[in-house]
């Protein structure tokens, strides 16, 4: 793995405005990312984590601080920088093929049909190709959204909540799914998720962030024994170390948390 | 699934029979005079005659043509003006209020300019048509491009679509279903435009064979000349859903 800072973000704050009052959703974030690491976010619902995998990948635009992808100051969306998000987006009037191929530009056909074949390959959706998503469950369309998100052979993936919608079990199985596809094509990924096993699961970081404004409140490394063996003790300290930063400010919820954990 | 399909012809058929029925009980059992209401019989000879004498074919494909030319402007026009009102937020701003206001007056009260500017010829029956059948195409049109959902706009705008990408990948195969309404809606119309223009100045087609036989007394002829209009647009109701069917295979597999 190289040393290669692939995303660097620093000081970025981020502002809505809502009814005429401008409120901050983000504030100071400084961040680093290495090329080929997996990084995942957790933080509540509403705390920002997805309008800074926005910001990454250039779909939405900030005012203060800088973000860069390759060394470049992101301008707007490219081809490097891959996106899947919860609802899988993929469009229900193309067949599976054409929804992976989607992003794939300036290629002949035969090449992206290649392209095509090998991705749905990745994601176990061989045979699929004529179909269309409707006719797919949750965890095949997720599969499908991720095969289009790395179809267009992009360095940086983000992966915005992709398994939130799924059951606890697809779940867990996608979770093994993508540290295999990381593993195989050597992309970068940042997951954004609120499900704490899972941040602890996939990530040789967490970047744990607080809600309104977003602030990143603790990163934390993780071994990758210990974070890849759910019982470990490990295991366990990470999750109470993340549950504490949620429920500091409440003791009765953090009384909650340590008999859940 | 071959026995569901007839039950579904027979629940189609229950109401026609049922005005059959009531036809044949108020003429054959009361004493309705035949240039009120003629009987079926009547009126399936006159059918007969009609065709015989070629009048009838002569007729129908006279206001067929015209509704054909107005129809398919007003389509080309309508999903046009609904696409760039639908997709362009500015474009919006700037016509629909427009847009709105001549919707609400009736096509009627257009004739008399229509005639003054066009005269009694083809030209002013087809404009008719044409106004007619715009409204209801682009305004489903345009409702169906604004219901798009963000997000597919946004994977779009993800993979850096051009905006014509963007309209023939995403707006345009969303908008289809509502595009396939507001023609099924316009085609409707359209007949009833037909028929208002050759009502008003025509001494051709459908309409005109219409009024003509009602100055006449001919209630049979008006009868039949409503029941083939009728017919004629139950058809090409079923063609446009058929080529719909066949442009949007995804519904399909949806109602599997």
């Amino acid at each position: 793995m190289s040393n290669n800072e692939i995303v660097k973000v620093k000081h970025l704050n981020k502002e809505y405005v809502a009814d005429g009052k401008p409120f901050l959703v983000l504030k100071d974030i400084d961040l680093t990312i290495k090329e080929g690491e997996f990084v995942t976010i957790v933080g509540h619902s509403g705390c920002g984590k997805s309008t800074l995998l926005k910001i990454i990948c250039g779909l939405v635009d900030y005012s203060d601080g800088t973000v860069e992808r390759n060394g470049e100051k992101v301008k707007g969306p490219s081809p490097n920088c891959g996106m899947v998000f919860q609802d899988h987006r993929l469009l229900p009037w193309l067949k599976i093929k054409d929804n992976v191929g989607f992003g794939i530009k300036d290629l002949p056909k035969d090449q992206r049909d290649k392209l095509v074949r090998e991705h749905l390959e990745l994601v176990g959706l061989k045979g699929f190709e004529n179909s269309y998503p409707s006719q797919l469950s949750g965890g095949m369309s997720q599969r499908a959204a991720i095969a289009r998100g790395l179809a267009s052979d992009p360095k940086i993936l983000l992966l915005d909540e992709p398994f939130g919608a799924l059951d606890a079990l697809t779940r867990i199985q996608m979770q093994r799914e993508i540290l295999r596809i990381q593993k195989e094509k050597g992309t970068t990924m940042i997951m954004v998720t609120h499900d704490i096993d899972e941040a602890i699961f996939l990530g040789e970081r967490i970047i744990v962030m607080s809600a309104r404004p977003g602030e990143i409140k603790d990163i934390i490394t993780t071994d990758k024994f210990s974070r890849r063996n759910r019982g470990s003790a490990d295991f366990a300290a990470y999750k109470r170390k993340i549950y504490n930063f949620f429920f500091e400010d409440s003791a009765e919820l953090l009384e909650e948390a340590e008999f859940v954990i | 699934m071959k026995t569901k399909k007839i039950g579904i012809i027979v629940l189609g058929l229950i109401l026609p029979a049922a005005i059959l029925l009531l036809w044949y009980f108020s003429t054959n059992f009361t004493s309705t005079p035949e240039s009120i209401l003629p009987r079926i019989s009547t009126v399936g000879r006159k059918f007969r005659e009609m065709i015989q004498t070629g009048q009838l074919q002569e007729d129908l494909g006279i206001s067929l043509g015209r509704v054909l030319k107005g129809f398919v402007l007003a389509a080309l026009f309508g999903i046009l003006v609904g696409s760039i009102v639908g997709m362009s937020e500015t474009a919006k701003r700037i016509c629909l209020p427009t847009i709105t206001a001549i919707r609400q007056i009736p096509i009627i009260a257009w004739v008399p300019l229509i005639i003054l500017w066009c005269g009694i010829g083809e030209a002013s029956k087809v404009v008719i048509i044409v106004m007619a059948a715009f409204f209801p195409i682009m305004v489903n049109t345009m409702s169906g491009m604004i219901e798009t959902p963000k997000g597919y706009v946004e994977v779009a705008k993800l993979y850096k679509l051009s905006r014509l990408k963007t309209f023939t990948k995403v707006y345009l195969p969303h908008a289809l279903p509502n595009i396939l309404v507001g023609l099924k809606l316009g085609l409707g119309v359209s007949w009833m435009a037909v028929v208002a223009a050759e009502l008003i100045a025509s001494l051709s087609g459908i309409g005109y064979r219409m009024s003509n036989a009602r100055s006449l007394m001919q209630s049979d002829t008006v009868i039949v000349c409503m029941l083939v209009i009728g017919v004629v647009g139950i058809i090409m109701d079923k063609l446009i859903s058929i080529v719909f069917s066949l442009l949007t295979p995804w519904q399909k597999s949806n109602n599997k």
